[in-house]
């Protein structure tokens, strides 16, 4: 066992140290720094500089344009992100989809669709969610129906991020309305600008404008959009989401949050010893959690594939998150500057995606404990 | 970076595990000296081997077993201080098992810490005449030697007392835990210059570094305690039924013993990186003391926890002396406040913090 990173990992991290302070825009840094959101351009010139480094999507196999990391290293890169204050490129095309264009599409689907998602000349957002399905995600109603070598398709889908800027949108529709809830479902890919696609823009209470419902009517799609087979959809939907949550412990971001709440504790000159007390704590849960992550990648590099303990990441990572944009407005109270209290309030979200906090819990207990 | 154990490391894991399954009641020292485990992280020409992760992997499978030993004292605290005093001759019986040392640094209203040193140790000719009360001392009665902290004007040095010095009464009391606790009164003890462990005045750094590493022990103990909760509520529930179904069916205790799986793995966490601190860490005692005390911190937290969470979803079970589980929570309440509790270790964190003067999100680099 050593538990240390080797002088070869440390290396790896100076480079990609380096690299994020000459090559991130300035502009860029700064919104990430102030906590401004960020616009589709921004993304879009982050994406093309580490495309053009070769480092833009670290988890794909080589031959796709993977960097072949360890995960140890790719858990360094993107703790390198939060110290150079660089934004994570948005996870719908890069880290969602296309791993699952990789695993279970066909040749030409990954011909298609993964150099455009590599060179960010494609923009995805993910249909999952319905007004009636959240949690609850397999008793989704949104209908694929086959006609010859089209599926129609008619549906809701609902808090979808980033579906304005989106060229394609990966959707979970029912291609079986009589089998069985879990088995009737396909995974198809949907040209967002097909005829019958719209979306409307959801206001959340921070006053962002980041998610939107997608209503889809009578939308023709090629039966060759669908990945995989017909039906087994929620496998790959499953598939996914376990990626999904290895991400969403969110350490560097966390990273990037304490240091931001120091830096303004210093500004404003705070130095209150129950809210430093409180402060470590979190601070403290967010080693733990950083290490546990660390421990989670070694024994994915030793050739596990993503499991349930992914939920722990997603539960502990999430609170954290939300712990620290709430010590944020007890430090700055009431009428704090303007980014404290709606990264609060938008930051209620964390627990609900990707999988409720109690869906995680019962996972855990089911898949872990075996209760 | 590799968690996957050595075939060494597994191999001390195996045979911990093995004793601690089996009837360990009694003292056990000359069978620990036998199976060497009294000689980690001594060094090569003594025998020695392995470190802080080895000394993790044994507390841990004490902690499983619910071992009751000297072992933290005596061979992880001592050992520690005198390695760190470079004290061979001493440290040489020590891994025999021929010698004993119990480390009193506590006094009464110190609150855990261990600068807080009223006894003193006043120079006469060649010896010094120690004076003062420790309480809380660990594994005195079973000791050879007492080592003590005591003030010598504004420095604080460390002394060996002999357990049979004049002048030197141990006042053993009755422990939750049935660990072996007393309180120490020397009434001018007198020690011959010779007795010193380590050089004048260095006695709280000599401390700090082997409690640190007693504190990155007893987080091992901790996490073996936890581990062993959790599985015992959860093989309950699945066998106790009500309402005519298992309670492990309910969400309600589901979620919580999901909640206690996250605790143990955070812990788990925290443990590894303790050992890891000290590993590293051994010239740079401020960035050492504050790897340790945020374990400590998190252990604390995690560890009363599961622990409650498992005396309540076994019920009135969980109440009764004669089940498992309750002397485990007894066991982890104590852990949870043994070598500073959290309020003493979340202090020390943040002045570590401070000292250090880094920018936050360096100071948090695994």
């Amino acid at each position: 066992m050593d538990l240390a990173f080797s002088p070869e990992e440390r290396a790896f991290r100076d480079e990609v140290r380096d690299f994020i302070a000459t090559h991130l825009p300035d502009d860029i840094r700064r919104k990430v720094q102030a906590g401004d959101p960020l616009v589709k351009d921004d993304y879009a010139r982050w994406h093309r500089i580490l495309h053009e480094r070769g480092w833009v999507a670290p988890g794909w196999p080589v031959e796709w344009g993977g960097t072949d990391w360890t995960p140890v290293q790719r858990h360094i890169f993107y703790e390198e992100f939060a110290y150079g204050w660089a934004p994570r490129l948005l996870p719908f095309g890069l880290n969602m989809v296309a791993p699952v264009i990789v695993e279970f599409g066909n040749d030409a689907q990954r011909a298609r669709y993964l150099p455009k998602i590599h060179s960010g000349e494609e923009f995805w957002c993910q249909g999952y969610s319905e007004p009636g399905a959240g949690s609850d995600l397999a008793s989704l109603a949104t209908r694929a129906e086959r006609r010859g070598d089209t599926y129609i398709i008619n549906g809701t889908k609902t808090w979808i991020t980033a579906a304005q800027w989106a060229d394609w949108i990966f959707v979970l529709a029912r291609t079986d309305p009589a089998a069985k809830k879990q088995e009737g479902i396909s995974f198809i890919l949907v040209d967002m600008r097909s005829p019958g696609v719209t979306v409307r823009p959801i206001q959340t209470i921070d006053g962002g404008r980041e998610i939107n419902e997608v209503h889809l009517e009578n939308v023709e799609v090629p039966v060759e959009n669908r990945v995989g087979d017909e039906g087994d959809g929620w496998t790959y939907a499953k598939f996914l989401l376990e990626h999904e949550r290895t991400g969403t412990a969110g350490i560097a971001g966390c990273r990037q949050q304490l240091a931001t709440l120091h830096e303004m504790l210093e500004r404003e000159s705070i130095d209150d010893r129950r809210l430093n007390e409180r402060i470590a704590q979190v601070e403290i849960e967010l080693e733990a959690l950083a290490f546990t992550e660390l421990r989670t990648l070694a024994a994915e590099s030793a050739g596990k594939r993503p499991g349930p303990e992914s939920s722990i990441l997603k539960i502990k990572g999430t609170e954290i998150q939300q712990a620290l944009s709430e010590l944020a407005l007890d430090a700055l109270g009431p009428y704090a500057e303007r980014h404290v209290a709606p990264k609060y309030f938008n930051y209620r979200k964390t627990s609900i995606y990707a999988g409720s906090n109690e869906i995680q819990k019962n996972i855990i207990a089911k898949r872990i404990l075996k209760l | 970076m590799d968690f996957t154990l050595t075939p060494e490391q597994l191999l001390i894991k195996d045979s911990v595990a093995r004793f601690a399954a089996g009837d360990h009641k009694g003292d056990n020292w000359p069978q620990f000296a036998e199976l060497g485990w009294l000689a980690i992280g001594a060094p090569d020409e003594l025998g020695g081997f392995g470190g802080p992760l080895e000394t993790l992997l044994i507390m841990e499978q004490f902690g499983r077993g619910l071992v009751v030993s000297p072992y933290l004292s005596q061979a992880v605290l001592a050992g520690a201080l005198l390695r760190a005093a470079k004290r061979e001759d001493l440290l040489a019986p020590v891994v025999e098992g021929e010698s004993r040392y119990a480390v009193a640094y506590e006094e009464p209203h110190a609150r855990y810490d261990p600068a807080q040193v009223a006894t003193t140790a006043v120079r006469d000719g060649d010896t010094y005449v120690l004076t003062g009360t420790k309480v809380r001392v660990l594994d005195a009665t079973t000791a050879t030697a007492i080592v003590v902290s005591a003030r010598t004007g504004d420095e604080v040095t460390l002394f060996a007392v002999p357990a049979s010095a004049e002048n030197l009464t141990v006042t053993p009391y009755a422990s939750e835990d049935g660990h072996d606790v007393a309180d120490v009164r020397l009434d001018a003890v007198r020690v011959d210059g010779a007795s010193m462990i380590g050089s004048f005045g260095e006695g709280l750094s000599l401390l700090g570094l082997a409690l640190d590493h007693a504190t990155a022990a007893l987080c091992g103990e901790a996490l073996g305690l936890m581990a062993v909760m959790l599985e015992a509520t959860v093989q309950y529930t699945k066998q106790r039924q009500q309402f005519g179904v298992p309670i492990s069916s309910f969400q309600a205790l589901q979620h919580r013993m999901a909640e206690m799986f996250i605790e143990v793995e955070l812990a788990r966490s925290m443990a590894y990186l303790a050992a890891m601190t000290l590993d590293e860490q051994h010239d740079d005692s401020v960035t050492r003391a504050r790897g340790i005390s945020a374990a400590k911190v998190q252990i604390a937290k995690s560890g009363r926890f599961v622990g409650q969470s498992a005396i309540q979803l076994h019920g009135g079970i969980g109440m009764s002396e004669e089940y498992k589980v309750g002397h485990y929570f007894k066991r982890m309440t104590l852990v949870e406040r043994l070598l500073g509790d959290t309020d003493y270790h979340l202090s020390r964190y943040l002045e570590c913090r401070r000292a250090k003067a880094e920018t936050p999100a360096e100071a948090t680099v695994a």
